[in-house]
């Protein structure tokens, strides 16, 4: 989320730097990796991603919230169409 | 049209101020007058009233003042739109921090619009993120104790004074790379800008914060270290570095939004749990939920808000606002909205995680969010670890002050 953020990444925004607070940085973690990502890491991760713009999906993550290590290197997610309204 | 922020120059935006300068386009019934942050029933009991408010007021309402008349959004998803629609709704001109015309600067990165904001929010975001602030951690845990051995043992201390100002600026002052012998000086400072009765000590604190920044500016340039002072003044973002005026205009707002706030939200938090000595058997029990907590406290303690001005015409809830029209997000009455947030004024540390406008939303978002929470969370525990029943002094009477940053002026204790 922070890479995106910092270069300017069209798609996530990621307006509360990763406070879990705005659920603007939604993203669908492509199937092949759904398993290695796994589902929202806290209660509070996944009652902020109801409250997410666009549609939510048993892949949907809040993107600050999965933390990159060499084991996740070549994750693939989508971004929704919309973050907010 | 966008501003260069390395040559600032005065905005010369007209600001309308009294009920002799309503624009003729705001409807008459939607004009009030109610005193947002002066008025005897806000001073009175200033979170009970911003609550109250989406029972005696429409949800946008244009209010008139001596300090200047904008429309008020109370509702917590109208506030959503406006933040989030910088294009629409900008910060240009729109903080009202006087400043001196013959040596103007702007407040960076508040008063800039996106995308130029971007770049001086990158210059220090990875300091404040939640991954940098996490190594200050153990840092502010000494600074709390430190605070506490000078007076837990004493049975009584008046808050704001004993831990409520000073612990802040000690973090503060750690993060920018400044000396911990400032810290009595910063917060004195910090009182006057904001808090003093009279024009005179606010001019003389902002001349004497100005010339200590400016010299602690230079001394960074000429000497760099790992403090947040010293990034900024050494920046160069797309290879052009700053001029003196940006790296003047961040350092200083950094002072103005990071101090008072934190003490208000503080002094707010105490007082409360003072009243509520269930709610902190409550909070000791749960140390498990403290980030649950911490924002709860957060959404129902918020003190500030967020003002932005029409770059267009535009319709809102059939309201029709036109372009150079000021707005405030009153972020306090959103976060008791209660479409957003049930039963709005109970305090409940079990509400599912919502956004709260505490720290604001969109691009402007609280650059210090992540500090500030880290903040509370370790002045409460230290706090509680060591003085874990306490109550308000018999007989204290607390005061409000008016102004844009609310909390309590004085929280005698005693346990
Ligand atoms: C509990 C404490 C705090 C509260 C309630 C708070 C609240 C806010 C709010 C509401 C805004 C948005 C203002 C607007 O929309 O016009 C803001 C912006 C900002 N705050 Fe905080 N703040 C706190 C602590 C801090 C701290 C500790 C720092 C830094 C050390 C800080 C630095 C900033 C900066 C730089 C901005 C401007 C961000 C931008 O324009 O991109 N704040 N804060
Ligand atoms: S960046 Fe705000 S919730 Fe992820």
């Amino acid at each position: 989320m922070r890479g995106a953020l910092y270069n300017g990444v069209e798609g996530i925004i990621g307006e509360c730097g990763g406070g879990l607070s705005c659920a603007t940085c939604h993203c669908y973690v492509d199937a092949a990796w759904t398993a290695r990502v796994g589902g929202p890491s806290s209660p509070a991760e996944r009652e902020l991603l109801d409250g997410a713009a666009a549609e939510v999906r048993p892949e949907s993550r809040l993107s600050c919230q999965i933390a990159m290590t060499a084991h996740l290197d070549g994750l693939v997610v989508r971004l929704p169409e919309k973050q907010y309204d | 049209m966008a501003i260069d922020a390395a040559n600032p120059v005065p905005p010369n935006f007209t600001r309308c101020a009294g009920a002799d300068q309503i624009p003729p386009h705001v409807p008459p019934e939607l004009v009030r007058s109610v005193g947002l942050t002066t008025g005897a029933e806000f001073l009175a009991a200033p979170h009970a009233y911003k609550a109250g408010l989406h029972h005696t007021q429409p949800p946008i309402f244009y209010d008139v003042s001596p300090h200047g008349n904008a429309w008020q959004l109370l509702r917590h998803d109208d506030a959503l739109f406006a933040l989030r629609h910088p294009e629409i709704f900008t910060n240009e001109g729109a903080t009202p921090f006087p400043r001196d015309p013959d040596d103007y600067f702007y407040f960076i990165p508040i008063e800039i619009d996106p995308p130029h904001h971007r770049k001086y929010r990158n210059i220090v975001d990875p300091l404040f993120s939640p991954h940098g602030v996490m190594k200050l951690e153990a840092q502010i845990r000494e600074r709390a104790k430190g605070l506490l051995d000078d007076f837990a043992g004493d049975g009584a201390c008046e808050f704001t004074t004993a831990y409520g100002r000073p612990l802040p600026v000690c973090v503060f002052l750690d993060i920018m790379g400044l000396p911990q012998d400032m810290r009595d000086t910063f917060v004195e400072w910090a009182v006057d800008l904001l808090h003093a009765p009279d024009r005179e000590t606010m001019a003389r604190a902002m001349a004497s914060i100005t010339a200590y920044l400016k010299s602690a500016i230079a001394e960074k340039t000429a000497h760099p270290d790992e403090g947040v002072v010293s990034r900024i003044a050494h920046a160069a973002p797309d290879g052009v570095p700053l001029s003196e005026k940006e790296i003047f205009g961040f350092v200083c707002f950094l002072f103005i939004a990071g101090l008072d706030t934190v003490f208000a939200t503080m002094n707010n938090i105490w007082l409360w749990l003072a009243q509520n000595p269930a709610r902190v058997e409550e909070i000791i029990a749960r140390p498990g939920d403290i980030n649950a907590i911490v924002e709860e406290l957060l959404r129902a303690w918020s003190v500030t808000f967020s003002g932005r001005m029409l770059a267009q015409d535009y319709t809102m809830r059939g309201v029709e606002m036109k372009a150079g029209d000021r707005i405030t997000c009153v972020l306090p009455a959103c976060n008791f909205d209660p479409e957003a947030f049930p039963n709005p004024t109970a305090i409940d540390f079990d509400r599912p995680r919502k956004t709260i406008l505490a720290f604001t939303v969109g691009a402007h978002s609280c650059m210090g969010a992540h500090l500030a929470r880290l903040e509370i969370k370790v002045g409460l525990e230290e706090w509680l670890k060591r003085i874990p029943r306490f109550a308000v002094r018999p007989g204290a009477h607390i005061e409000y002050r008016p102004g844009g940053v609310v909390g309590p002026e004085f929280v005698p204790l005693m346990w």
